[in-house]
């Protein structure tokens, strides 16, 4: 199969002409498994230590009262005079008491996550990017987008072209990436709880990712989408799983300029030619080279081995219905083939011989009672 | 197909999103019936067969603003342009039930598209196209008892 190419989309939207084969990291197995369990490990991995103070709850020199004194024999406050002196003090379960398995700075915040499953993870979460389903399970905004993954020229951003928001929006509109973004700034919502007073005020969605090789591009372009609504921005040389798949969840929007685009064959290389910059790297392979199942079933490989189904067009049922002969005629016939004439000469209807019966024949008895 | 690989199957994509998305809506009551907000969707059931953003092939029916209905359906060469993914008919609210029902039944399932959908589909144009119908003003209600009457004759001889 040869590789299928990308528009490289020029000024106001409009393809400039030039494209480029897709990477091969856009073949990557999608495992949403993977990229869901390196997400979690990331995500522990910017965590500030807290804890509750050492002391909490063991200020005060309570001793226990000892058995015979008809109370708990929990420790109790000491002294008279106030309202505290005799008060259960330091348990768990009591007032002021200290809390159960006081919180230490030492847990273990941080997960170390293997490097080849964060490769992995990166891979797989860039290949779902280029899935257009994928970005619309994740609630993107890409009706007005010409293609998908969307590769912008990077001559648009020569100059510091997107070094302000305006101009920066302006480009995001012309490639139809703007509804994302406005998506993005009307879900602005106030946080539920005490994560308002805890620096998470608002939660909004998450809009398009700009990619940029700042090599090429400059790193004006940061400071023209950092206070876009929802927009982020990544070097192509530093991808970031959390910027990838929030979340954990596959297919966030990717805006390229054509130069982090074409960096990402010599970044990730192939699954047979190792990348130039990662150690020791091949992109991972798919197990199944073709996934569509209905091919697969109407394939001429499978078709041919299967045996012909059994049975003609019409099948005897296991099991039917018990239809009432006395109802049913044609049950009755089948019952009783003699039933037809039985109703057409009427005997049903007919009387009984008047008079006695005739007695039996001497000569049948005799018959009939022979050893 | 015409999308980045062929390891990227409906099937596949389906197992990524089928139990969460931005357009599933689950609800605890009916027994946890599962609906989607997906406009490709006929049913608005969150089920493999009618979930039109992970099928190749699918169609879609919506309210057309000035009466009738609007039928999507998607093109399959452009799978990876969303722009230009998406077809739209309108069929007007002056044409017969019984014409577009016809048109809609041919859209669906000529040429193979999605036989498989064909009655959903008209099933679809037939709800949307009784809810545009006017409104009935409701009937005056009827006097109840020889008092209510008598009463509103009273009213009406003072005033």
């Amino acid at each position: 199969m040869s590789r299928p190419t990308v528009t490289i989309i020029g000024k106001d939207g409009a393809p400039s002409g030039a494209t480029h084969p897709m990477p091969t990291v856009f073949t990557s197995p999608i495992r949403p498994d993977i990229v869901q369990q390196v997400h979690t490990g990331m995500a522990k991995n910017k965590r500030q230590p807290y804890a509750v103070s050492e002391k909490a709850g063991h200020q005060t020199s309570a001793e226990s009262w000892g058995t015979g004194r008809a109370v708990a024999r929990i420790p109790r406050v000491s002294g008279g005079g106030t309202h505290r002196a005799g008060q259960a003090a330091f348990g768990n379960m009591c007032r002021s008491g200290r809390m159960f398995a006081p919180t230490k700075i030492w847990r273990k915040w941080h997960i170390k996550i293997n490097q080849g499953q964060k490769r992995f993870a990166t891979a797989s979460a860039l290949a779902a990017s280029a899935v257009t389903p994928l970005l619309l399970a994740r609630g993107h905004q890409i009706s007005s987008v010409p293609e998908v993954p969307l590769v912008i020229d990077s001559a648009i951003f020569e100059g510091a072209a997107a070094a302000k928001t305006a101009a920066a929006f302006k480009i995001l509109t012309s490639v139809g990436a703007g509804a994302d973004v406005l998506k993005a700034k009307k879900s602005k919502k106030l946080r539920a709880g005490k994560g308002k007073m805890r620096g998470r005020r608002h939660r909004q969605r998450r809009g398009p990712l700009v990619i940029y090789d700042s090599a090429v591009d400059g790193k004006e372009l940061v400071k023209g989408f950092r206070n876009m609504p929802g927009c982020e921005t990544c070097d192509v040389y530093a991808l970031n799983l959390l910027q990838l798949a929030p979340g954990g969840h596959l297919g966030r929007f990717i805006v390229w300029t054509s130069a982090a685009f074409k960096a990402l064959d010599n970044i990730y290389g192939t699954t047979t030619k190792p990348s130039e910059l990662k150690k020791d790297f091949l992109l991972p392979s798919n197990l199944v080279s073709n996934a569509d199942l209905t091919r697969l079933i109407n394939s001429s490989e499978i078709q041919s081995v299967l045996r012909a189904p059994k049975g003609g067009a019409v099948t005897k049922r296991a099991s039917v219905q018990k239809k009432n002969p006395l109802r049913n005629k044609q049950v009755m016939l089948r019952l009783n083939p003699y039933h037809a004439t039985f109703v057409k000469e009427k005997l049903g209807e007919q009387k009984a011989p008047e008079g006695k019966p005739q007695p039996t024949a001497a000569l049948f008895k005799e018959v009939v009672n022979q050893d | 197909m015409a999308t980045v690989s062929n390891q990227i199957s409906s099937d596949l994509i389906w197992e990524i999103v089928r139990n969460n998305n931005a357009y599933v809506v689950t609800r605890k009551t009916g027994g946890g019936v599962r609906f989607s907000r997906d406009p490709l969707n006929l049913k608005n059931l969150h089920t493999r067969k009618y979930a039109g953003f992970v099928n190749e092939k699918a169609v879609g029916v919506v309210p057309n603003e000035n009466g009738g209905v609007k039928i999507l359906s998607k093109k399959t060469s452009a799978s990876q342009k969303p722009a230009a993914n998406l077809t739209s008919t309108t069929y007007h609210g002056g044409k017969s039930a019984r014409n577009s029902y016809k048109a809609v039944a041919n859209q669906t399932a000529k040429n193979s598209y999605r036989p498989d959908l064909r009655e959903v589909a008209v099933q679809r144009v037939s709800a949307i196209r009784r809810s545009q119908r006017p409104v009935k003003p409701e009937p005056e209600q009827k006097l109840r008892g020889n008092k209510a009457k008598k009463a509103a004759a009273a009213t009406e001889e003072s005033s």
